[in-house]
């Protein structure tokens, strides 16, 4: 078996935290797990994304190469547009449909294109995507900074390749404990956004 | 124990199994997490140095008293360590000395792309190990300082940005203290370099004597290439061969595993080449293509062998078949494949057809350079003065929609070009702008030098007292050192009165303070020296848990707002946005963190406290 994941956002949508949680879980069925992350500029609005490769078999490049991607996991619509390269004809997407401004299109340098636009274009390399809001129902519960563990749910539910209690357990090893139980109802949250047939 | 790190930290674990026992290194991406891993190991010193070359020359140091040092840097740290270098290459090591020198490829975090491998070993003739993978870098690291005392020189250790940055499941084995005292022991025939002659080489002068021996040692590095593990064959088929150096082999895996193809490859991990290896590859092939970041190095290399052997085979790569610049990608492999016929690959990727908006670096919200550049901004627009920049967080003033500075070159290069401006007798002011650890690694004696040639000129000194660009790394203006622990406080201010300069310190936060003193240091003769000192917004925050700044609420007045966005074109705050259809501009208040510096700035009455 093996899974290419894209997990892509801005600095400080916890991309980190994810991507993360995601190894950690592959880590304990004893699969291989190769990761690369773009660091430096994410504190400062940056744009942030983390490739994840996870096989039974050997992994080279830490790198996913274009057109290649099982799934890309957009924390942010413009995000999941910049990195849809990646993505192969028969992935799935995911993306949070809140936008992060960018600082220049905020100036008015730059336009953000409409949710409908980035929409389109993502379904040019594949029906198979879940438009969601994430930042929303993070929100509902008490905190927007749980947007991950939400997204998180929802590939959960979107990706066979993991079991909803296996994943609680791996997120309840990382979260902080005092923030665990709501972090679990987020995930429990995301996970019951998706209706899967 | 196996965990899943980052590759810099691997390569910490290497010189922690390895018995390391001075670190130093300046903060620099893609590089900096090695030197934070190595504070895991006991009995181990690590410090942030003011620059790389002075760490360089404190490994240097720790080698002579016998001891195993490791200098670690990224590219560009290697360029202004060259000087130590092309001595060190001569007089050789005694404890055993690593030297990591990140690259970069495609300058994802840098202000330019170079290999390394052309200044450390073409030009340097020190023999370099390039890793394929976090795993493998690891283990060179471990090999380099058992060679490096086998052969009693400096190693080097080449990873780039994508072995730096990627995360794996890495076996740690665990610290190794050597059972070793640091002894000094003199040898100046050795150490001291210096022009004279040398009574044991027969009265050859030292420098001549000294570089002969560093030629004579090529065939000691050749030898220990030609047996190394870290070089090897692959048999495949067909008669184009794939020569991947460094992370390069590692896209020829990834490619040979998607085209489910195997090539003829050989893997090379060494500088020098493993020459026979070489030869018995070049062989049984009729062209090879050589996969390596970033400048046709070994391509050249084994086309002189090529030469030198007499053998027919047409050698590919950097020079002419492949790109010149920018970094290898397991894609870039295909393609070429594809181009060679020999495999047929239809690029499946889907890109978006509309513009993406990119996210430029700029200050973050409630930051004090904003306050700073905004005044400075003003200043200089008002006196026409020319503005060079330097590296670090403020240098995003250059970019829109402030469009500040006019320069960024390398560290501390600011304020001698700021002098050169003023001394062509050219009728604008020249100022200069430049953080604090940038001060400290260069920038220091280019105030010197503007003091001691009377350039007038203003040095604007944004000391927010961290190394906030690289993850808030200390330095000598900080108070504290690597680890957070308490050091001494070196007062930029206090530097520039000793120079004779006019100094001022001004709070960034508050702006006509802060106008007020740029504007008289560029009307008074001479160098002058501003500072404009608060911490970093982020690091306050995550130490102090509140603002240093005055915390003041700005409210919008729509009907006020004639849509001037002189807010966004002299503060640029990512708190503010701009509604086309109205011609106005908002404040967020999702993120606003009531700097109140917009009110400053508006002169509509719009933003107003």
């Amino acid at each position: 078996m093996k899974i290419d994941l894209i997990i892509c956002g801005v600095g400080g949508q916890g991309n980190l935290l994810a991507s993360v949680a995601v190894a950690n879980y592959a880590m304990g069925k004893g699969l291989n797990v190769i990761g690369s992350e773009t660091i430096g500029a994410a504190q400062r609005g940056g744009s942030v994304v983390s490739h994840l490769r996870i096989s039974d078999k050997d992994i080279y490049s830490a790198t996913i190469p274009a057109g290649s991607a099982n799934i890309l996991l957009g924390f942010e619509p413009v995000e999941a547009l910049r990195h849809m390269e990646r993505l192969a004809p028969q992935g799935n997407y995911i993306v949070n449909i809140e936008p992060v401004p960018t600082v220049n299109c905020n100036m008015g340098l730059d336009k953000y294109p409409s949710l409908e636009e980035i929409i389109k274009q993502l379904n040019r390399v594949t029906s198979n995507g879940y438009q969601i809001n994430a930042s929303a129902k993070a929100r509902e519960l008490g905190n927007v900074i749980m947007t991950n563990i939400v997204l998180l749910g929802i590939l959960c539910r979107v990706s066979d390749f993991f079991d909803k209690d296996e994943f609680v357990k791996v997120l309840e090893e990382i979260v902080p404990v005092k923030a665990r139980d709501i972090n679990i109802k987020a995930f429990e949250a995301g996970y019951s956004m998706v209706k899967t047939e | 124990m196996k965990r899943y790190i980052m590759g810099n930290e691997a390569m910490a674990w290497g010189a922690l199994e390895s018995g390391v026992r001075v670190v130093t290194g300046y903060p620099g991406t893609p590089a900096t997490e090695i030197v934070d891993g190595c504070l895991q190991g006991d009995n181990v010193y690590v410090e942030w140095s003011a620059n790389e070359k002075i760490a360089l020359e404190m490994a240097m140091g720790a080698s002579l008293c016998n001891m195993r040092a490791m200098a670690v840097m990224k590219h560009n740290g290697i360029n202004y360590a060259t000087d130590f270098i092309m001595h060190l290459n001569y007089t050789g090591v005694r404890g055993g000395l690593v030297l990591v020198g990140a690259d970069d490829p495609s300058g994802n975090s840098s202000q330019n792309e170079e290999d390394t491998r052309i200044l450390l070993h073409t030009y340097g003739h020190l023999p370099i190990f390039d890793p394929s993978s976090p795993a493998e870098a690891k283990e060179m690291i471990k090999e380099a300082f058992t060679l490096s005392e086998e052969t009693g020189s400096c190693y080097i250790l080449r990873p780039v940005m994508r072995i730096c940055h990627s995360r794996s499941t890495i076996d740690i084995q665990g610290q190794k203290q050597l059972d070793r005292q640091p002894k000094f022991e003199d040898d100046r025939s050795r150490f001291v370099m210096s022009a004279v002659t040398e009574a044991k080489a027969g009265g050859k002068m030292r420098p001549l004597w000294r570089h002969s021996l560093l030629n004579q040692k090529q065939a000691e590095f050749s030898k220990y290439a030609e047996d190394s593990s870290f070089n090897h064959l692959e048999e495949g088929e067909g008669k184009v061969g794939l020569v991947g150096c460094g992370i390069g082999y590692t896209y020829i895996k990834e490619a040979e595993r998607i085209l489910d193809k195997k090539f003829p490859v050989l893997k090379l991990g060494t500088l020098p080449l493993p020459k026979s290896k070489v030869i018995n590859f070049l062989k049984k092939v009729d062209s090879v293509i050589v996969f390596e970041e970033l400048e046709p190095v070994v391509e050249r290399m084994i086309k002189q062998i090529c030469y030198e052997e007499d053998l027919k085979v047409k050698v590919m790569g950097r020079e002419s078949f492949l790109p010149g610049e920018g970094e290898l990608t397991s894609e870039l492999v295909i393609q070429a494949l594809t181009d060679m016929n020999l495999v047929s690959h239809p690029a499946e990727a889907v890109r978006s057809e509309i513009p993406v908006p990119i996210r430029t670096r700029t200050q973050c919200i409630g930051c004090q350079h904003r306050g700073l550049l905004s005044a400075l901004k003003q200043v200089a627009r008002k006196n026409k003065a020319i503005v060079t920049g330097d590296i670090g967080c403020y240098d995003a003033g250059s970019f829109p929609p402030l469009e500040l500075q006019s320069t960024i070159f390398c560290m501390g290069s600011s304020i001698p070009m700021a002098s050169g401006v003023h001394k062509t007798g050219i009728d604008q002011p020249a100022m200069a702008i430049i953080g604090d650890s940038t001060f400290f690694h260069n920038g220091l004696i280019g105030l010197v030098n503007a003091a001691f040639n009377q350039s007038n000129m203003t040095v604007v000194l944004c000391d927010n007292s961290t190394t906030a660009m690289t993850g808030f790394q200390p330095h000598p203006g900080s108070g504290e050192k690597i680890g957070n622990v308490e050091a001494p406080y070196i007062d930029a201010g206090k530097i520039g009165e000793a120079l004779g300069v006019k100094t001022r310190v001004v709070n960034p936060y508050l702006l006509e303070e802060t106008k007020d003193a740029i504007a008289a240091a560029v009307k008074e003769p001479g160098t002058s020296l501003v500072i404009s000192r608060a911490p970093c917004h982020l690091l306050n925050m995550r130490k102090t848990k509140q603002p240093y700044f005055e915390q003041r609420s700005v409210k919008m007045i729509p009907e006020n707002c004639n849509g001037c966005k002189l807010c966004i074109t002299d503060l640029g705050c990512p708190s503010l946005y701009y509604v086309e259809d109205e011609d106005k501009v908002y404040i967020d208040e999702n993120n606003c963190v009531d700097c109140g510096l917009c009110a400053d700035v508006c002169r509509r009455g719009a933003l107003v406290l």
